[in-house]
Formats: C-alpha cells, structure tokens, sequence
C-alpha cells in the first residue's frame, strides 16, 4: 500500500527557483558534495531550523565535536526533504544518527499529511541507511500568542508521538515544552521572530538533543556498521 | 494602477503573508512600543541581513555600546519598510541615526523601482526625522554563481549613489567585501545560503559600518 500518491506532503519535490538566482538547488548541490568527502557520524537534515542551529556557537560546542553535518534549508517543506535525501544527500555516508526536523512549514498540508510525509522521510532513512538510528524532532510552538499553527504543530507531535515507535529503530524527542510561558506567550528572547530560535533559545533545546545522542552514540557498536563495497 | 515599490500598500502585511498567526504584525507592535520605551541613538532598519545581525555576538560588541535599536524584518521589502517607519516605528524616538538596509527582497520590482523605493524611505524619515541621518547601506551580491539578481543589485546601488544628491541626509556605504570570488562564485563561509551572512560573514561587512558610524557619530557632536 502506497499512501506517497495521494499525499502531497510525502510527495518529493524539489523547490523551483523563481527568485533567479538558484540558492536551493546550490545548497542542495554542496551537501551531497560534503557527503563525497566526509564521514559524519550524525546528519542533522530539515528546514531552517537545522540550517540556522548550524550558524551559532553551540553547533561548534555541542554537535560539531559529534562528527555532525547538517542539511538544512530554511523554507523546506516534507517534500523537498524527501527529494533532497533521494538525490543524493543520503549517498556515500554511514551515519550512525540521523535527525530529522521537518514539518513547520507545511502550510498547505493537514496534520495527517505532514505525519505522513515524515514517516515517509523515516522510511527512506531506513531503507537507504538501515544502520542508522532516526531521531525525529518535534514541531515547536510558534507565533508570540495562541493561535492555529500551534495547535497544528502541536497534534502533529501527538500523531508521532503514538506512530513514531512502530518504524523500527526510530525515536521521537518534543524539545519545545519550555518556550510558551504561563501567560501564553513566547519571548523574543527564545525566538526573534516567534518562529527561528535564539542561541539562547537553541542553548536551551541542544541541551536534551545532545544527550540522547550521545547515548545513540554509545549504543551503536563499530561491529555492526556495514562494509562498504 | 501599476505598483510601484515607493507606495504604501493599503494593507501590505496581510497582501504578504498568507500563515494564520504570521507573527509579523506582532514584531512590528512590538518595535513600536520598543520606540516608546528606549532612547536609541542609531537605528537599524530592514529586512532579515538586519535581523539577523542581532542574533550574533558583534551586535552586542560593536553596536549596542552605541545605543542602537535593531528593527529588522526577514522578508521585507522597501513598502513593508515604508509602511513600518509610517506606522509607529519612528514615533517618539529621537535616533542620530538610522542605518537602512533593503531592497534584496523586491522580487516584483525593477532596480530602478527599487531604489525609488530606497529614496522615498529615506525622505520619510527626513520629514519625521529632520536631524536624522540616514546611512544607506549596499545591497549585497546574491547566489552561488552570477545571476541576474547580482546585476540588479549593483544596479540599485549604482542608482541610489546617484539619487544622493536629491536625498537629504543621506549617505551610502559599500559594504561589500568582496565576497563574489575570482572565478564568480560566493562561498557558503561568507553566506551560508548564499543570501544570508555567516558569523564570518558579519564580522567583515560589520567593520566598515562601525567605523562609518562613529566617524558619524563624532561629526554630529561638533
């Protein structure tokens, strides 16, 4: 059974590139390069959310130290995930971890679509890299006060939070229980616009991200990494 | 009646923005009542290069010793700039001056719309701001290769240069390093999408607007 056609959120397609100047298909180019040269143990893959954690210091402190890479593109949807790790981004590498933080900006898509298109983005990571142990990220609240997309979000962590479990070697973390405040609102202070985090924000969510996996790590024996042909 | 990048647009926030709880209207509230409360004497305004630039240490190292106020906005063009400093943002502050860097995002208008559009922010601020200065900061070349978007960038800088004698005020500073290489290409060090700045990045353009800024700031004291 084959849900991928009927969803558009597992659909993978890669972004068009109307500005002119052809950034997404540059980035994408180089991280299936950075897979040709390098070894990484963990690969951290989604939306802007992986791709600014990378600019901040706690990237060189936290992660970078893990033999990290990241594959993040600020806009991404589900699909264009997909399609970039069916392209090439998944190819000539052996992460031990791989995690996925994908989904925030699926506008067009309900809370049944954007699980499906990360169980399909799950599915893929199995099957491309079956040694790899798959940590997907829950959504975080956003916006400075209450309001649909939080809720949205928030079911979408419910749904993988029940599902996640029964794809094989796969867990799900919610690293945004601390950012809506008892009066409902989010600060600036975690999130500048109400949406990307602050290095104070990032500090706060590294954290918990960083244990599990350094316990991920630990787990995997060196036995158990396939030979490369 | 043909839109022009210098109008005000009746109700340009909600034409933008599609998302149900945007936080953009919010932020915006949120640099007026900031205006209310702080006494900056320079203010940066514009899209997210400026916003963005608060996110890093050099803000806090290079331009918060100068009281300055950071009310930039990912994604704005220069009507959602012009709307902003229209609508409370430069209400009852009093900066030395204001440092404007826009104009990347005006993806449905000519260079020369553009930096029309420059121009007419810049006499805004003049009739709110008669003291003010405005440093005008370049836009910057953009994507991995050369592209047309490099082309009308330089082109909207090479035409404000020459509006400056018509804008009061105003200065333009380059801050372009050089980031475009000997065979075309940006590197990912300076701009990790090839739009937005690296913490390297930042560290070499915020060089030159610091030193501009207080050799400003030490004019004005005359």
């Amino acid at each position: 059974m084959s849900v991928g056609d009927s969803n558009p959120a597992a659909v993978p397609s890669p972004v068009q590139d109307v500005q002119g100047d052809d950034r997404w298909m540059s980035q994408h180019t180089r991280f299936v390069l950075e897979c040709k040269d390098k070894e990484p143990d963990v690969l951290f893959v989604g939306d802007s959310m992986v791709q600014l954690l990378h600019q901040y210091e706690v990237w060189q402190e936290l992660f970078s130290p893990l033999h990290a890479l990241s594959f993040g593109i600020g806009g991404d949807t589900t699909s264009h995930v997909l399609w970039r790790l069916q392209n090439g981004e998944l190819e000539n590498i052996t992460p031990k971890v791989v995690v996925v933080w994908v989904g925030t900006n699926n506008h067009e898509h309900t809370v049944e679509q954007i699980v499906g298109g990360i169980q399909a983005i799950v599915h893929l990571i199995n099957t491309c890299q079956p040694q790899a142990k798959v940590v997907v990220l829950g959504l975080l609240p956003r916006g400075e006060r209450p309001n649909p997309l939080r809720e949205k979000n928030a079911e979408v962590n419910r749904v993988l939070r029940a599902s996640l479990p029964r794809l094989g070697s796969v867990q799900f973390l919610d690293v945004g229980s601390g950012f809506v405040q008892s009066d409902g609102t989010i600060s600036t202070h975690d999130m500048f616009d109400f949406l990307h985090l602050t290095p104070a924000g990032y500090a706060a969510i590294a954290k918990p991200l960083h244990d599990l996996l350094l316990q991920l790590l630990e787990e995997t024996p060196e036995e158990s990494r396939p030979i490369l042909a | 009646m043909p839109h022009v990048a210098a109008d005000v647009l009746v109700s340009p926030l909600g034409a933008r923005r599609v998302a149900v709880g945007d936080p953009s209207p919010v932020r915006h509230h949120r640099f007026v009542s900031d205006s209310k409360d702080k006494e900056p004497e320079v203010l940066f305004v514009g899209d997210s290069l400026v916003q963005l630039l608060h996110q890093f240490e050099i803000w806090r190292e290079l331009f918060s010793p100068l009281h300055a106020l950071n009310f930039g906005m990912g994604g704005d063009c220069t009507q959602h700039v012009l709307w902003r400093l229209q609508n409370g943002e430069l209400d009852h502050i009093n900066p030395k001056i204001i440092v404007l860097w826009v104009g990347t995002n005006n993806h449905g208008d000519t260079a020369e719309q553009v930096a029309e559009g420059i121009g007419a922010i810049v006499k805004l601020i003049h009739s709110k701001q008669p003291t003010a200065r405005v440093l005008i900061l370049g836009l910057l070349p953009r994507g991995k290769s050369p592209n047309a978007l490099r082309v009308k960038n330089a082109r909207v800088n090479q035409l404000v240069q020459e509006a400056l004698p018509s804008l009061p005020g105003a200065s333009f500073l380059d801050v372009d390093p050089g980031f475009v290489h000997s065979d075309g290409t940006i590197s990912h060090h300076d701009m990790y999408d090839y739009l937005h700045l690296t913490r390297a990045g930042y560290a070499t353009v915020c060089q030159p607007i610091h030193t501009r800024l207080l050799a400003m700031l030490e004019q004005h004291k005359i």
